[in-house]
């Protein structure tokens, strides 16, 4: 047996220096990894530990005035997929297959594409959004490892192709695209949530560990200015007036002249918002999907789009209401002005050109000049007024300006720029001037409100999701543009223009009616090519206006004259609205006569099962119409109706019957 | 446990020099029931998941250290000269594992064959290969302190062994614990006296070696060694891939930070960290206890390892000091290399971190060779007082 020499004893104090050395070295690394570098580190590790999970804010609803849903948003869901927890549950390429096999079925989606999604090199995948709650019932019985279905919400337009220009719609992501919906996004989409949680590799919640939870704030609901039932009649009015006149394209306007309210505006054609992306029509829809890319993000851009704030169109003769109120205000003329025509007209100061008339009307009261629509009186009445004068009431009537109503992309007017004596007489009669309908029915309401602007507004107020009032849009007076004596007087033609003159279609027995006819050449690019805009403006009733109803009704097929196009669509129109609005009519004698055979009061059909109540309308001789339209032929409860029990309306008109 | 009772008997007969041994039975007894709590702490998640039960770590854990006391217990009473005698039938039946592991015998986890069940026990032929290159380099060269100057007779048959064992280990493949294997032999062999010159070549030889690698990997095929070799230096440029352990093993030490984030909170250990209870088990004391906490631990450890290296001097003959020396570099060597995979200075690989990582083999090799250094303190006492 040997013995220990010293100099083991060095080398076993050699190994022990070396081995402490080496030691000491990593405990310095030790504490570089945990001091120095620590939150960088931290920093990594928490953004592989937490998940950051949005919590969808609910979008406010779209209501009409009375508190009618136009827009709303339900519940769906959307599927997630953990790529890296499919890898890890189903292995094998074949079983993967098999998952997106099964999902394709319920999905009712490309199986290739799902499974492109289940094998993604990314964290969190969506394989498909807005599923109906029953869709993700079938996913959750799949019982599949790896997914998670996350609830949001989907934007639904009960009424469908329904004021679709001015509500708009939103994206795939939940934003306003256009209208209302675009305009007012910041107060509806609300503020979404998140929830930071702690997870394990698999994102399963940890019982410990960071969890904060901030609550989603939801949007609030936008409360229009519209009445849901005079947008129907209006909606109702130009689908009619379309089918008659085989127009392009025909636009309501109806503006409460008191405050300047939008009650309806309505375009047709419209499109559905529920699937904005395609037009409502079938044979347009075959066509549009035809078309190339470029051309389909043309055509719907220009579907989306509100022409009755957007585009410009050539007033004709109801243009002739607003150089008729300056003439009076201006004092170049009064009610005792009488207008001679012979059918042409000899501009001053024009080197002799003339212009004609459609007519030879010989003498007339200012009435009775307006009522034929006489031309030579409305330029007379320019060149009484001189171009100074008569730019500066254009100004006043806010026609040089925008209306500034809260949707976007108003347009102005196109004005001439270089306004001679030919271009003011022309424009006197509303040629050569292009305006927006917003902008005419503004400047006519200033007629009805005792002369005094006011902005249009499509928005009362915002409201929250307790139905408390966040925030009200005060109605806003602009200027006072004519006196009270002007109004009075340009109320007076406009009535005459109705009861004796062009207007003579929109006459409502038993109401006063007050408007103006006009018919113009549209041009398109640049030329005219026998296009017209037939367009209407009427307001009632006389004795205290209510509204303004503006039809434009762009390139009628065969006849064109405004006062046999347009002026019957808003007669249709007021027809309904005007006993809506509790309006009474007063009869004259000899209408009187011929009425009472002629109507019936409405008996109570709400309650009642769907079936009965059209019986009992029948029976009274009356129509129906169900709303939301019946897409099947199932029996339901009338849950309202309107009119209400123990009106009297027209025999042969319309009830509404409402179901769920 | 029957060695505490030794122990304190000890004290009370006034066997001044007992105060050694009990220092050793204090700091392995820490460390051992700490291990326990880190395990259960490091592994419950895992094991919900695996095992449906927070304790199927926990439980084995807690009865492999019960039975290792027992071992370290008798360890203690054997006469280290035993080993001496019997160092010829260890060697053979190490041997004799380390083939059996690699024919069907051996069970494969992983791609990787490293242990042969047997019954409820399974045997890690690689550990038990540790405790005995020990017990035979030890003898070998106790039988002439002369040998180890000689080339041919003391440090050629050595180079075999190391060969034939590190090459055995490396085939189940287990590389880390061939370098642990061939280090004790090259330690022991420093300690006994090998020549400088055979020092600085095998130094010299080493880093050749690893810098060749580095160098002409992909020109010699050795491409994944390459990998390996190199992942450690940046770990995050293969997050997903050869880096993945050691850089969620950083983040588990990084979110520690100083103080940690409390016992049970880590949450590297909810399955980002793949065998949280296992070799990367510092990473997880890190994150729940700080560098406070692994300082402490280091502490412990440095107390025990000084312990150790005191018992070695302290030998009574040349076989006890190499036997105590080959013990401690063991734990030394593993408890650096540990720390440095788990801190990303040197390539991952699997190494148990002594007394604390979950496992059976290791815990009872360790427990077991404190028993042996209990002994060889004990002899050394008696060598002392006579």
């Amino acid at each position: 047996m040997s013995r220990i020499s010293g100099k083991n004893k060095q080398r076993v104090l050699g190994a022990y220096l070396i081995l402490m050395a080496l030691f000491l070295v990593l405990i310095f690394k030790v504490a570089w990894i945990q001091i120095v570098r620590a939150d960088e580190y931290r920093e990594k590790a928490v953004a592989q530990q937490t998940s950051d999970v949005p919590i969808e804010a609910k979008r406010g609803n779209i209501t009409d005035r009375n508190g009618k849903e136009l827009a709303s948003s339900a519940t769906c869901y959307s599927l997630w997929v953990w790529p890296s927890q499919i890898k890890e549950a189903y292995k094998k390429d074949a079983k993967i297959d098999e998952v997106a096999e099964k999902l394709a079925v319920v999905l009712n989606m490309n199986s290739k594409k799902i499974k492109k999604n289940l094998t993604a090199d990314q964290p969190l995948v969506r394989i498909a959004k807005g599923l109906e709650k029953e869709t993700a019932e079938k996913i959750r019985k799949l019982d599949l490892t790896g997914f998670q279905l996350a609830e949001n919400t989907k934007r639904f337009y009960p009424s469908g192709n329904f004021a679709s220009q001015l509500l708009g719609s939103v994206n795939d992501d939940g934003v306003g695209r256009t209208g209302v919906e675009s305009m007012y996004d910041e107060y509806l989409s609300g503020v979404a949530g998140r929830w930071i949680k702690n997870t394990d590799i698999n994102g399963n919640d940890l019982s410990y560990g960071e969890d904060e939870y901030y609550q989603a704030e939801d949007g609030l609901n936008v409360v229009l200015t519209i009445d849901e039932i005079l947008q129907h009649y209006a909606e109702n009015a130009i689908a009619k007036g379309m089918r008659k006149t085989k127009a392009k394209k025909i636009m309501m306007l109806v503006l409460d002249v008191k405050t300047g309210d939008v009650l309806a505006m309505a375009t047709n054609p419209g499109f559905d918002p529920n699937n904005a992306t395609e037009p409502d029509s079938k044979p347009e829809r075959i066509a549009f999907n035809k078309m190339s890319d470029k051309k389909q993000s043309e055509y719907l851009s220009k579907m989306w789009r509100n022409p009755i704030v957007s585009d410009v169109y050539e007033p004709g003769s109801t243009w002739k209401l607003l150089t008729t109120s300056a003439a009076l205000e201006s004092g170049a003329i009064n009610m005792n002005t009488t207008f001679f025509c012979n059918g042409s007209y000899v501009v001053p100061g024009a080197n002799g050109e003339v212009l004609h008339c459609l007519g030879n009307h010989g003498t007339q009261s200012i009435s009775k000049a307006v009522g034929n629509s006489c031309n030579p009186a409305q330029m007379k009445m320019a060149v009484a007024m001189g171009k100074k004068t008569y730019m500066d009431f254009l100004d006043m009537f806010g026609i040089t300006t925008t209306t500034g109503i809260d949707l976007e992309a108003e347009s102005g007017a196109i004005i001439q720029s270089d306004i001679g004596p030919v271009e003011l007489c022309t424009m006197a009669y509303g040629q050569g001037i292009a305006i927006t309908p917003i902008q005419l029915a503004t400047a006519v309401a200033a007629i009805g409100n005792d002369g005094v602007l006011m902005q249009p507004r499509v928005v009362k107020k915002l409201t929250n999701s307790k139905g408390e009032t966040v925030k009200t849009y005060e109605t806003k007076e602009v200027r006072k543009v004519l006196s009270t004596k002007t109004a009075n007087e340009m109320k007076e033609i406009m009535e005459y223009v109705v009861e004796e003159g062009g207007g003579g279609e929109a006459k409502i027995a038993g109401y006063r009616i007050g408007g103006k006819t006009g018919t113009a050449d549209k041009a398109e690019n640049g030329e005219y090519r026998g296009n017209t805009y037939s367009s209407f403006i009427g307001m009632a009733p006389m004795d205290d206006p209510r509204f303004v109803c503006s039809v434009v009704v762009d390139s009628p097929q065969g006849v064109r004259y405004g006062g046999l196009i347009a002026a019957p669509i808003a007669k249709d129109f007021m027809e309904n609205a005007l006993p809506y609005l509790n309006i009474a009519p007063s009869y004259s004698k000899s209408e009187n006569k011929n009425l009472s055979s002629k109507y019936a009061y409405v008996p109570k059909v709400s309650g009642k099962k769907m079936s009965k109540a059209i019986q009992i309308l029948e029976e009274c001789g009356l129509k129906y119409e169900i709303v939301p339209e019946a897409t099947d032929d199932e029996d339901f409860t009338v849950v309202d109706q309107y009119p209400k029990k123990g009106k009297k309306i027209k025999k042969g008109g319309t009830v509404y019957l409402y179901r769920e | 446990m029957r060695k505490d009772k030794l122990t304190f008997n000890r004290i009370k007969r006034g066997r001044f020099s007992g105060y050694s041994d009990f220092a050793v039975v204090i700091l392995v007894t820490i460390l051992v029931i700490f291990g326990v709590v880190m395990v259960f702490s490091a592994s419950y998640y895992k094991s919900i998941n695996v095992a449906g039960t927070p304790f199927a770590f926990f439980t084995r854990q807690v009865i492999y250290a019960v039975i290792g006391f027992v071992i370290m217990a008798i360890c203690a009473r054997i006469p280290y000269k035993t080993y001496m005698r019997l160092s010829i039938p260890i060697i053979v039946i190490s041997l004799l594992l380390l083939f059996a592991v690699l024919t069907p015998l051996g069970e494969s986890v992983g791609g990787a064959s490293r242990m042969i069940r047997l019954g409820p026990i399974s045997i890690m032929p690689g550990e038990v290969a540790k405790i005995a290159v020990i017990i035979f380099t030890a003898a070998f060269l106790s039988t002439d302190s002369k040998i180890i100057l000689s080339f041919k007779d003391g440090v050629l048959p050595l180079i075999i062994l190391m060969g034939t064992f590190g090459g055995l280990i490396i085939a189940q493949p287990n590389l880390s614990t061939a370098v642990t294997v061939c280090g004790i032999i090259a330690g022991i062999m420093f300690i006994a006296g090998l020549k400088w010159r055979y020092v600085i070549g095998a130094l010299i030889a080493g880093g050749t070696g690893i810098l060749g690698i580095i160098t002409l990997g992909d020109k010699i095929g050795g491409s994944h060694w390459k990998k390996r070799l190199t992942s450690f230096w940046d770990p995050f440029e293969d997050a997903l891939g050869e880096g993945y352990q050691v850089v969620q093993s950083l983040l588990a030490l990084g979110s520690g930070g100083l103080f940690g984030m409390g016992l049970g909170n880590s949450i590297q250990k909810t399955l980002y960290l793949p065998e949280p209870q296992n070799d990367f088990i510092l990473a997880i004391i890190g994150e729940e206890l700080g560098f406070v906490g692994i300082m402490a631990l280091f502490i412990v450890y440095m107390l025990l390892i000084w312990r150790c290296f005191h018992i070695c001097l302290n030998a009574p003959d040349y076989f006890g000091m190499l036997l105590a020396g080959g013990i401690t570099i063991m734990l030394t060597l593993q408890v650096i290399l540990n720390v440095a995979v788990v801190t990303s200075c040197m390539p991952p690989t699997g190494i148990a971190l002594p007394f604390i990582s979950y496992g059976g083999n290791s815990l009872w090799i360790f427990m077991g060779s404190m028993g042996m250094l209990l002994n060889i303190s004990k002899k050394s006492d008696k060598e002392n007082r006579r």
